[in-house]
């Protein structure tokens, strides 16, 4: 019990240090107008369409943010020798990461799902009809589809954080962790893609071997929770439960491994 | 091997009671020797102050009291057997500058699992006034001073303190000498390091002399004295160590202070 209150303790901290970073609220407030913008932009009357609207930039976005929110979470504190005071206190080392990444996740959630609200309320508010991209499937549409992206979104904000925070344990240096965290990035949206692909000879790509990266997950999630229950056809790819068991390995394992980095 | 323990303390006064016990410690970083062999014993209720030039080891030896290093050989021993044992200042405090200093200390309590006073603690070492001012805004003396205020939190009952004198003001460091005296008449043992001898003359219950990676020399001031015999702390020290200034390195213990 004296531990969950550890947590809640850091983690408010976190918080509260986010919310205090003007840089940090600006990045925040940069994302919300940006992927409510692009989906006020599109107009759509169609949850789906709104969907597909939004899918690559947010998985291009979310990783941006997630890396800024996320990458001197750890970082910051032993640079300035703060994290070495810490250790003086009868607190877990995977206790206060566990802490310091809630706290920095509640911002990145509340941003990330704030931007959702702001772009989902284009469609009930939109004066054009409900047949676009899936003209052909008008009655399939649902806000329930636009709930699963967002959640499944949210669940890949909370894995791009993780590995921001495995960053921010694993930099030595603010140029270190700045470079780490850009590498991050590209790694998360195009790197791994790319090389899974490339390392799978054939036309036929295993669908177990796509979900190794995170963006590949996150995206085939969507597909198959947003997407494909219209009718519409999707790329084949990892099934809900395999993207969604390999998010969260991701997750689970780049928490575990800035625990050790963070407090040796 | 090396061997780290927290002990019970044994039923008699703080002040005969070994509050902190390095038994041959030796580390190492990167192979590079530190320190060798050192062996002393705080007990409670003592301000022992470690001396000696730059780079002769003592940030590592208070490091490994603190338990933030394993020592490669020997023991350390602190007593006490939960909570916070050891109170910690570092060389170069520093806290998040978005927090107030009441805050800070608030948080550094919410650690310790119970509530902390934090104006008492506040007030113990003069920083009431500005309890509502934000970390970023205060000076380099007024942070060591949280950094101490941060040091007091969970009532640990061993102090290590690394160059808590370092850019204070005479009347902050008069206050700083007040507050160390009041923790080792609480029974508190206080290790601290410094370059400053009037510091040392001033609140000294024993002197650790470190240089190159040794303790050269231990004992109560009028010991260390007679030993070299000098009558200033100064000639003492020079006396009784290496002589090599303040970087030298001996060919089998290299040092490094915040190595």
């Amino acid at each position: 019990m004296s531990e969950l209150r550890y947590v809640a303790d850091v983690a408010e901290r976190e918080f509260r240090t986010v919310l205090r970073t003007p840089t940090l609220l600006a990045v925040g407030l940069g994302y919300v107008v940006l992927v409510g913008g692009i989906g006020w932009l599109g107009g759509t009357g169609a949850y789906l369409a709104l969907v597909l609207d939004l899918l690559t930039p947010v998985e291009l976005l979310v990783p941006v943010l997630s890396f800024a929110v996320g990458y001197r979470a750890l970082l910051g504190d032993r640079e300035s020798g703060e994290l070495e005071t810490i250790r003086t206190y009868p607190i877990a080392g995977h206790w206060y990461v566990v802490g310091v990444y809630l706290g920095r996740a509640v911002v990145v959630l509340g941003l990330v799902l704030l931007s959702f609200v702001l772009a989902g309320s284009v469609v009930p508010t939109s004066d054009t009809a409900q047949l676009s991209v899936v003209a052909s499937h008008p009655t399939a549409d649902s806000p329930a589809l636009y709930l699963r992206y967002a959640l499944a979104t949210a669940l890949f904000a909370l894995v791009a954080l993780a590995i921001a925070t495995l960053v921010s344990a694993a930099a030595r240096s603010t140029r270190g962790g700045l470079a780490l965290a850009t590498g991050g990035v590209v790694a998360l949206v195009v790197g791994l893609d790319s090389a899974l692909l490339g390392s799978v000879s054939g036309e036929h790509v295993p669908t177990a071997v796509l979900a190794l990266s995170p963006n590949s997950a996150y995206r085939s999630l969507v597909l198959e929770l947003s997407v494909a229950p219209t009718g519409v056809a999707v790329p084949e790819g990892p099934t809900a439960l395999l993207g969604t068991a390999a998010l969260l390995a991701w997750l689970a394992a780049s928490l575990a491994l800035a625990t050790r980095l963070a407090w040796r | 091997m090396s061997t780290r323990q927290t002990g019970r303390a044994e039923e008699q006064p703080a002040e005969q009671r070994p509050a902190v016990e390095v038994t041959d410690v030796s580390h190492s970083f990167d192979g590079l020797d530190v320190l060798g062999d050192v062996s002393f014993t705080v007990p409670g209720g003592t301000v022992a102050c470690v001396v000696g030039p730059n780079g002769s080891g003592k940030t590592t030896l208070l490091r490994l009291v603190a338990d933030l290093l394993e020592p490669d050989a020997g023991s350390v021993t602190v007593a006490g057997d939960g909570g916070r044992r050891v109170g910690y200042l570092a060389q170069q405090p520093a806290f998040r500058r978005q927090f107030t200093v009441a805050e800070t200390v608030g948080f550094y309590g919410s650690l310790v699992g119970d509530a902390t006073d934090v104006d008492a603690v506040l007030d113990r070492v003069g920083l009431s006034a500005v309890a509502d001012r934000r970390v970023d805004a205060l000076s380099g003396g007024m942070r060591r001073l949280l950094g101490l205020a941060q040091a007091m939190v969970g009532d640990p009952s061993v102090f290590v303190l690394d160059e808590p004198a370092t850019g204070l003001d005479p009347t902050m460091a008069r206050h700083l000498r007040e507050v160390i005296g009041a923790l080792a008449a609480d029974g508190d043992a206080v290790l601290l390091s410094t370059h400053d001898l009037h510091t040392v003359d001033r609140i000294a219950d024993m002197v650790l002399l470190v240089d190159r990676g040794e303790l050269v020399a231990a004992g109560p001031p009028a010991e260390l004295l007679a030993e070299a015999g000098a009558t200033t702390l100064d000639d003492a020290i020079e006396t009784l160590g290496h002589g090599g200034g303040t970087v030298g390195v001996s060919p089998g213990l290299h040092g490094g202070d915040r190595a």
